[in-house]
């Protein structure tokens, strides 16, 4: 399965967890060549994780501090202001690891797979150069950049 | 009649959002108990009766199924209702869990009326109607 196949899948799975459990509407979805250049790191949450299973590689979300804590106001039915920045991190982290989740399960069914636990940090992803697939999401909380890289040797469980 | 909870799931953020659907639900808690992790919901389940076990599958050190099988192996605690939460929701991910012996399976993302139902299908009772 190649990154190109997620393109209809991420769109979907993530309207659905984000409807679901952040009661966050995706409004719009673009395909991109590459991650956003920020202008302050220090600004935006980056998480990533492995995944194996039948298809294996890589998963990962991006989003400024401020959409983050909107999304976990929402996630944890908290005010966005006793929102930290701690907490902004963890369901960022959460919500990193529940998108490949959906996702994932649609594409193995049957099958079982594992996700390692999210961790921190940007990761650099080409489409062009990687088996991946970056794909921009505006939500009514802000913009979301998922992406997926695939490993070239599927892995079985 | 007040119910002891353990709530094991790595992520604290999850674990806060099923303390808050619970809480909605309106389901007598008497004490949330909390493990990050297989081995810590081991020792939580030694020391602390537990009514209810809510596990998630994948975490470090040990997983939620590894834990399934502790439990259900250990003749003082195989009688604990089990339901697992989890973002797996592959269908031989499911049958394998409750084969295993889980009394339910409730994947993530799950809409707050759902994990209610299943816990007081377990539990007893009737879920609030705010539901």
């Amino acid at each position: 399965m190649k990154a190109s196949e997620f393109s209809g899948l991420i769109p979907e799975c993530c309207s659905e967890v984000l409807d679901a459990m952040y009661f966050t509407t995706v409004l719009d979805s673009q395909l991109k060549e590459s991650m956003p250049a920020e202008p302050a790191e220090a600004d935006f949450l980056s998480f990533h994780l492995r995944f194996v299973g039948h298809i294996s590689g890589r998963f990962g979300l991006h989003l400024s501090q401020g959409t983050a804590r909107s999304l976990a106001a929402n996630f944890l039915g908290e005010e966005e202001t006793d929102i930290s920045s701690a907490d902004a991190g963890e369901v960022a982290g959460e919500l990193t690891n529940m998108l490949c989740g959906s996702v994932m399960s649609r594409v193995e069914g049957e099958d079982r797979f594992v996700l390692s636990h999210p961790e921190p940090g940007n990761l650099v992803v080409r489409a062009g150069l990687d088996d991946a697939l970056i794909s921009r999401l505006d939500t009514d909380n802000g913009v979301l950049t998922v992406w997926v890289v695939v490993d070239g040797e599927p892995c079985r469980l | 009649m007040a119910f002891n909870i353990l709530i094991v799931d790595d992520s604290p953020a999850m674990r806060r959002v099923v303390r808050r659907v619970v809480d909605i639900a309106g389901v007598d808690v008497g004490n949330y108990l909390e493990a990050g992790n297989g081995v810590e919901a081991l020792v939580v389940l030694h020391n602390e009766w537990v009514d209810l076990i809510m596990t998630d599958i994948n975490m470090p050190e040990m997983d939620g199924e590894e834990l399934l099988l502790e439990v259900r192996n250990d003749p003082a605690l195989a009688t604990i209702p089990v339901l697992v939460v989890s973002t797996d929701r592959s269908e031989g991910r499911v049958r394998q869990m409750i084969s295993l012996g889980a009394d339910g399976y409730v994947s993530k993302p799950f809409l707050p009326a759902t994990l209610s139902q299943e816990m007081y299908r377990l539990l007893g009772g009737t879920p609030n109607e705010s539901f």
